[in-house]
C-alpha cells in the first residue's frame, strides 16, 4: 500500500496550466544567466534540467524588496490615508528548495505573533508551496548541518521528487492533497517508486558535504561576543554590502520610506540590513559603528539571539551568502572556527 | 604563476619582518572552488598562504582607505590604477604604501566558463590555462577553449596589465594587448539600440536590482564616508529598489567615479543579479577619455579630473 502519487515527467506542464486557472504559478526561470521566480509561460518546463536554486529566495514573494504600503494626501484638516485594496491574490510557488520552505517556517512567526504583518500574512496565507527535492546540492550548501534534509519537506504542501521519467509527489498538507485531487495525469505509486525516491532521498543528503557544528553554538558565540579582537579579524575582508543579508532567505528586516510629491504622499517599505553603516540611523544611531560589531551582529543573531526568542536557528543552510558573497567570506568558517570551547 | 607566488611569498615575509609594513594585503585560497578570498594580516606566518592565481578577481586596493598603518598591497595592472587614483585624491599617502605588482594575464571569468561548458562552476574538477588555451575538466572529460572565450570583458581590453605604479614588480612586464572588440561586445549591442530600446533594456535590467550596494563598496573610487544615497535630506533618490531609482542611483554613481574608474569590473562582477554595470562604468570611461583626454590612475602626479579647476577655467559656471 502506497501513499503517494505520480505524474510523468513530460505531463507536468498540464498539472501547472491546471492550477494556472486559479493561482498565479511562479516557476524557476532564467533570465541573463540569473535563476530567478517567473509566472509560468504555460509551455517551458526546461527548469526541471538546470534549476539548482534561485539567486533571489522566494521569501521576495512575501517579503517583496520594495512594498507599497499605503498612500497619503495633505490638506488643510490633515492627512488622509489611502489603504491598499485586501490583497487576495493567490500565488502558488513551484520547485521550492525544503531550505527556503523552512525559512518560511522560521520567519513567518515573526510578522505572526507579537504583531500581525497584514502585508506579509496575507501573501503568505495566499500561497500554495510545491516543493522539489534538491538532488544536485551546491558545494556553499550545508543544509544538513541545520537539520534539513534537501530532498525532504514537511514546510510545503505538496513534495515533489524526480526519480527519472516521473515525479513522486506526496501530499503534505490538506491543501496540497487538493491541489492534485482528480487531476488525470496524476497516478498512484508503486512500492517500486517510492523506494527510489527513498534512495534519491539518501543520495541527496550524502551530496551535502559543508558542514556546521552547531552543538551548543548559542553559547559558544556568547561566550566570545566581547572578544573583538577575533571579530575584527573575523570581519576584516567584508565589504559590507548587504548580499548576504539581503539574498537571506530568513533575513526579514524592512526599512520604512516616504515619497512626497507635491502634496501626493506614498508610504514604502523595502529590504533593509544590518550590515549597513546606516542601519537604524532614522530612530537613532546606529550602534554598531564599525565592520566587525556588524558581522558579528549578523552571526549572532541567526545562532544565538533568534535562537533564545524562537528556539530555532534562523539559518537553513542554503549558502548563498557564500556563493554569492563577492569576496568570498564564508559563515560556515566562522561558525567552526569560534575561539570559545563549549 | 608558481614562481610569482613564492617570490610573493619571500617578499611579504620580508615587508613584515623589517617592519616596513604593518599589513599586508593579498590573496588566500577561498573557499569554494576556483575562488580566492582577500588575506588581511599583520601575522608573518600567515604569507604561506598567499596565492596568484587566474581567480584573485578582488581590486584590494579598497581596503586601504580603511587601514591605519603602512601596507604592503598586491595588485594587478588595474587595482594599481586605482591605488594611484587614490593617491590623486589625497586618500591614500604613496609613502604608505608598499605595492606589490603582478604582471597580469587576465582573469579567468567563472560565468563565462559555465556558458560554455554547460556546467556550474561547483561541477567542475579543474581549469587549467596554458598560453592563450583554457582547458576545463569535467565529468571525465577534458575540453579546450581559447583563453579570449573566457577571460573578464574588461581582461580583454585591458590597457595597463602590468601596475602603473610598483615597489616591487614580481615577473617581466606585460606589454598591453587591448582586443577593443572583445572587451566591447556588451557595449556594442547598447551602441546598436534606439534610445527606446536602450531605454527599455536597462529599465529591464534596474528592475532586479536589490540595493545591496555591492557594486559601491567594493569599488575603490567609492570612497565616500557618506554616499548621497543614504542622505535623507535632502533625498537624492529613495532607497527603495524601484527600477527608476535603481537607475538613477547608478548613473549618479557613474559620474561620482567619473575620472576614477579604472574599469577594474569589479562592479559588475560582484553584482548578485547580473546586471552589465560595465557598459555604464566603460562607456563613462570612454567619454572621460574623449571629452577630457583622461585616463584613470595612470598618473600619480596628475590632477585629479573631476576635484580641478583653474582661475582662467574656459566655462565660467564655477567661477
Amino acid at each position: 500500500m502506497t501513499t503517494s502519487q505520480k505524474i510523468k515527467k513530460t505531463d507536468l506542464g498540464k498539472l501547472l496550466n491546471q492550477w494556472s486557472q486559479e493561482f498565479t504559478v511562479l516557476v524557476p526561470w532564467r533570465e541573463n544567466g540569473l535563476a530567478t521566480w517567473a509566472k509560468w509561460n504555460g509551455t517551458d518546463t526546461s527548469f526541471i534540467d538546470w534549476y539548482r536554486n534561485t539567486v533571489v529566495p522566494a521569501k521576495a514573494h512575501f517579503l517583496p524588496s520594495q512594498e507599497e504600503m499605503f498612500r497619503f494626501q495633505k490638506d488643510e484638516k490633515g492627512y488622509h490615508i489611502e489603504l491598499p485594496d485586501a490583497d487576495e491574490h493567490k500565488q502558488l510557488i513551484f520547485g521550492i528548495r525544503p531550505c527556503d520552505a523552512r525559512a518560511l517556517t522560521i520567519v513567518s512567526p515573526i510578522f505572526e505573533e507579537l504583531y500581525e504583518d497584514p502585508y506579509y500574512l496575507a501573501k503568505r496565507n495566499n500561497t500554495l508551496l510545491v516543493g522539489l527535492a534538491c538532488t544536485r546540492p551546491c558545494d556553499s550548501c550545508f543544509c544538513t548541518s541545520l537539520g534539513i534534509n534537501p530532498a525532504e519537506s514537511i514546510d510545503v504542501d505538496l513534495m515533489v521528487t524526480d526519480i527519472g521519467d516521473q515525479f513522486l509527489i506526496e501530499g503534505i498538507s490538506e491543501a496540497g492533497k487538493e491541489l492534485i485531487a482528480g487531476a488525470s495525469e496524476v497516478k498512484e505509486a508503486t512500492e517500486a517508486d517510492e523506494a527510489k525516491a527513498k534512495e534519491i532521498k539518501e543520495a541527496s543528503y550524502q551530496k551535502v558535504t559543508r558542514k556546521v557544528d552547531t552543538d551548543n553554538i548559542k553559547e559558544k558565540l556568547s561566550v566570545c561576543f566581547e572578544d573583538e579582537e577575533h571579530w575584527e579579524k573575523v570581519a576584516d575582508n567584508c565589504i559590507s554590502c548587504g548580499i548576504c543579508t539581503l539574498l537571506c532567505p530568513t533575513c526579514f528586516c524592512f526599512d520604512i520610506n516616504d515619497e512626497l510629491v507635491k502634496k501626493q504622499g506614498t508610504r514604502f517599505r523595502s529590504w533593509d540590513s544590518c550590515a549597513f553603516s546606516i542601519y537604524t540611523k532614522m530612530p537613532m544611531e546606529n550602534p554598531r559603528e564599525e565592520k566587525w560589531r556588524r558581522v558579528r551582529q549578523k552571526v549572532c543573531h541567526k545562532f544565538e539571539f533568534h535562537p533564545m526568542s524562537y528556539d530555532i536557528i534562523a539559518c537553513v543552510g542554503c549558502g548563498r551568502c557564500i556563493r554569492q558573497c563577492p569576496v568570498n567570506w564564508d559563515i560556515t568558517q566562522v561558525l567552526n572556527n569560534l575561539p570559545a570551547k563549549v | 604563476m608558481k614562481e610569482m607566488e613564492q617570490r610573493l611569498q619571500k617578499e611579504a615575509r620580508a615587508l613584515l619582518e623589517q617592519g616596513k609594513v604593518d599589513y599586508i594585503i593579498g590573496f588566500e585560497p577561498g573557499s569554494l572552488k576556483f575562488t580566492t578570498t582577500p588575506l588581511i594580516t599583520k601575522d608573518k606566518e600567515d604569507v604561506e598562504r598567499l596565492v596568484i592565481n587566474p581567480f584573485i578577481v578582488n581590486n584590494l586596493s579598497v581596503f586601504l582607505t580603511e587601514l591605519q598603518g603602512r601596507v604592503g598591497i598586491v595588485v594587478k595592472g588595474c587595482d594599481s590604477r586605482s591605488i594611484v587614483s587614490l593617491i590623486q585624491d589625497n586618500k591614500v599617502v604613496r609613502e604608505d604604501v608598499v605595492i606589490i605588482g603582478i604582471p597580469c594575464t587576465g582573469l579567468i571569468d567563472l560565468s563565462k566558463v559555465e556558458l560554455v561548458t554547460g556546467k556550474d562552476r561547483d561541477e567542475l574538477d579543474d581549469i587549467a590555462w596554458q598560453g592563450d588555451k583554457i582547458t576545463v575538466r569535467f565529468d571525465g572529460e577534458e575540453k579546450v577553449f581559447p583563453t579570449e572565450e573566457v577571460l573578464f570583458d574588461n581582461c580583454l581590453g585591458c590597457e595597463c596589465p602590468t601596475p602603473q605604479e610598483y615597489d616591487i614588480l614580481l615577473g617581466e612586464p606585460r606589454p598591453a594587448a587591448p582586443n577593443l572588440t572583445a572587451s566591447r561586445k556588451n557595449l556594442e549591442k547598447l551602441d546598436g539600440m534606439s534610445s527606446e530600446e536602450r531605454w527599455d533594456f536597462w529599465k529591464n535590467e534596474f528592475s532586479r536590482c536589490i540595493r545591496c550596494y555591492a557594486c559601491r563598496n567594493v569599488c575603490p573610487a567609492c570612497f565616500c564616508k557618506r554616499c548621497f544615497v543614504e542622505e535623507s535630506e535632502p533625498q537624492w533618490v529613495l532607497p527603495v529598489p524601484r527600477w527608476q531609482d535603481n537607475l538613477i542611483f547608478q548613473v549618479i554613481r557613474n559620474i561620482h567615479v567619473a575620472g576614477r574608474c579604472t574599469d577594474c569590473g569589479e562592479c559588475e562582477r560582484a553584482c548578485p543579479v547580473n546586471i552589465p554595470l560595465r557598459s555604464l562604468s566603460k562607456r563613462m570611461y570612454e567619454l572621460v577619455d574623449e571629452l577630457f583626454q583622461f585616463k584613470a590612475g595612470m598618473d600619480k602626479d596628475a590632477v585629479p579630473l573631476m576635484t580641478h579647476y583653474e582661475l582662467e577655467e574656459a566655462e565660467d559656471f564655477i567661477r
